[in-house]
């Protein structure tokens, strides 16, 4: 499947003209090319925020698709949900309701008290089959792998049913190779924002990521690594700008014209945004048992975010190793509105970079913003503070 | 011999102060910002070099500010007009502690401390009514230039009240007072008198204290910061303040020097040379 369905021989445009077509893949709420996978016949598993092992879609012929809100105002969505709640829960199913998303199974898993009913709202609104994935609350225990391991089997047999193909370990593994790709590209990519963030514009990075979620993996992959090939032949400046971790963007997800916003105040090294794309850190090995190395891989070489509680990697500690990994030189912290789990760690992570020495901003947004004036000015101000102290 | 740049893209007009390491000026330069602004901030910028006697490689730094500070070819670093504007003030007048700015589409005025930080500043309301372009459209409704407003203003024998409320309400009322045979020149020192009005409100905001700089490309007409100054003597609240009126274009300079000396202070703070800030 081409990326770009209007940009036939894409390879030969301009690397400027991909990062556009990009972006605007990403910000298209009618999500163009989930439809047109669907259109050719294939089945999509949808789900939601935050961690999901696409794999077991994949191996199933499936295209998994993250499931991350949208810009869009969410007029079925706010009769099934309180007020009160966070924006990403409702546009996510407005984009269901509203017939943008067709689905054929999706599956959440109860990261918060507004997600862990997802699942039966979905199940009441549509056809198609709706579970929940239910990753281990305590990841300490001696049984934790195990667990998981059989809670993907569980979900396996969903999956084969609504695929109406067998996962076999043979096919497993041979999408765990593609997802490895897949992570090892993902990596590069941060590892060049960290090391030379002037070659990507901040939005650019997140839309590159993002893609990820929306088209066939192999895509994708061929995507990415055409753009990581050409970015270091970019012809950028290196501007005298603050290095920045954001974090708290693991589940809602900032408009890109916020991303952008901050990109061009300072250079965003470093970040939890769509995380959960990427939250295997390391390749996950072959073995004869794919399913409990995907297992493993969760509860062993992870990533960290407020909704996974994990005692050997208190969340504070490893922010401050993202930003140490990153030498950023600030951190700011945002929650999107209404979000518990963000809000409740803004706590622990600002007490940790007052100990540390480490500047911090704190702020919120909303993916449906439309003004950035108000964040822009506080992250400018915050900038000029460390800029001219 | 370094220079850094100061590159200042307002919504009217494009400036550029090019200082030296102890903050001389070796030159300035401005131009109608118009519509594209990455090439108009390169010509200031090239045209200062020019007008400096120096290359392009001389230039250690280029600090962007304004309303199109993001779009500044080859910047370095940008900064709000907020920074820049203090920094311009307080090179002029270090005792300055509230700041002033009247720009062609804002209106600014920001306090600082005893160390030339922001403490707390406010801008003007979405519409350009508090802003120069106000004055600007008054005269082009009377048939006058931009350029000419100075002149005009120095021959008004005195004042008729205009709304500065909303520029587009105040066409009427000038039409209005043309047609009793109100003088054009009395009509546009009601409308500075309205503007300077707002911007004393504004001042009143962030609790200005003394000394008041005045910036901004519509304070270079001497009839405007003399409105300032005496809208703040008759007013109870500005009884006492020193205001700081910047000479000739000084004033529409002065952000733009603000931001080229705060390239300077980027580059001592670095401890870095010309060659070290562009190296990959």
């Amino acid at each position: 499947m081409r990326p770009f369905p209007e940009l036939e021989d894409w390879q030969a445009a301009p690397l400027d003209e991909v990062l556009l077509q990009c972006r605007d893949l990403v910000e298209d709420p009618e999500l163009p090319s989930v439809k047109r996978f669907r259109d050719e016949g294939g089945k999509v598993l949808g789900h939601f925020q935050v961690y999901f092992p696409e794999e077991l879609a994949h191996a199933a012929g499936m295209l998994p698709v993250k499931l991350r809100g949208a810009p869009i105002d969410p007029d079925h969505a706010e009769s099934r949900f309180g007020s009160y709640l966070c924006s990403i829960i409702k546009t996510s199913l407005e984009l269901a309701l509203n017939g943008s998303l067709k689905l054929d199974l999706f599956v959440s898993h109860p990261i918060c008290d507004a997600a862990r009913n997802l699942s039966a709202i979905f199940s009441r609104n549509f056809e198609h089959p709706s579970q929940i994935l239910y990753l281990p609350q305590n990841a300490n225990s001696s049984h934790t792998v195990t667990y998981l391991r059989g809670e993907y089997a569980r979900l396996c047999a969903d999956v084969e049913a609504v695929a109406g193909r067998a996962i076999t370990p043979g096919a497993l593994a041979r999408s765990i190779e593609v997802f490895n790709e897949s992570r090892r590209l993902l990596r590069r990519l941060y590892d060049l924002k960290r090391s030379r963030p002037w070659l990507l514009a901040a939005e650019d990075a997140y839309s590159l990521v993002a893609l990820a979620g929306l088209l066939p993996r192999e895509t994708h992959n061929e995507l990415l690594a055409w753009v990581l090939d050409r970015l270091p032949e970019r012809d950028a400046k290196r501007e005298d700008r603050v290095r920045v971790v954001f974090e708290g963007g693991f589940c809602e997800q900032p408009p890109l014209d916020l991303v952008r916003a901050l990109g061009r105040a300072c250079y965003v090294v470093d970040d939890d945004w769509l995380i959960g794309l990427r939250y295997l850190v390391e390749d996950v090995p072959a073995t004869d048992d794919p399913l409990l190395a995907l297992a493993e891989a969760y509860i062993e070489r992870s990533s960290y975010s407020p909704v996974q509680h994990d005692l050997r990697k208190p969340k504070e500690d490893m922010l401050l190793q993202r930003v140490r990994g990153a030498e950023a030189g600030a951190v700011i912290i945002a929650a999107a509105k209404m979000c518990e789990p963000g809000l409740e760690e803004q706590v622990a992570y600002t007490r940790a970079l007052e100990e540390a020495g480490v500047p911090f901003l704190v702020t919120e947004f909303e993916e449906n913003m439309t003004s950035f004036t108000g964040v822009e000015l506080q992250l400018e101000t915050f900038v000029e503070n460390l800029l001219f102290a | 011999m370094s220079f850094v740049a100061g590159v200042d893209v307002g919504s009217t007009y494009t400036k550029c102060v090019l200082t030296r390491r102890d903050g001389a000026v070796a030159a300035t330069i401005m131009r109608r910002t118009g519509f594209r602004l990455p090439e108009v901030s390169r010509e200031v910028v090239d045209a200062a070099l020019e007008r400096a006697g120096a290359r392009r490689d001389a230039l250690a730094y280029v600090m962007a500010t304004g309303m199109g500070r993001h779009q500044v070819h080859d910047k370095d670093l940008y900064v709000t007009e907020l920074t820049a504007a203090a920094r311009g003030a307080l090179s002029a007048h270090p005792g300055t502690r509230t700041v002033l700015d009247i720009g062609g589409q804002t209106m600014k005025v920001t306090r600082l401390d005893e160390d030339g930080r922001i403490v707390t500043f406010r801008l003007n309301d979405k519409c350009a009514a508090g802003t120069g372009a106000f004055l600007e459209k008054t005269a082009h409704y009377m048939g006058y230039d931009t350029e000419e407003i100075g002149a005009l203003l120095s021959t008004a024998k005195g004042s008729v009240p205009i709304s500065g409320v909303c520029a587009v309400f105040a066409e009427s009322e000038v039409i209005n007072h043309l047609s009793l045979g109100t003088a054009p020149a009395d009509i546009m020192l009601g409308a500075v008198e309205s503007l300077v009005s707002r911007s004393v409100q504004l001042l009143k905001r962030v609790k200005g204290e003394s000394e008041l700089t005045l910036v901004g490309g519509i304070l270079r007409f001497e009839r405007m910061s003399q409105a300032v100054v005496d809208k703040l003597a008759a007013d109870k609240l500005g009884r006492g303040i020193t205001v700081n009126v910047l000479p000739g274009a000084d004033a529409q300079f002065a952000t733009a020097l603000g931001a080229s000396l705060l390239g300077w202070q980027r580059l001592a703070r670095r401890g870095a040379t010309a060659e070290s800030v562009h190296a990959p």
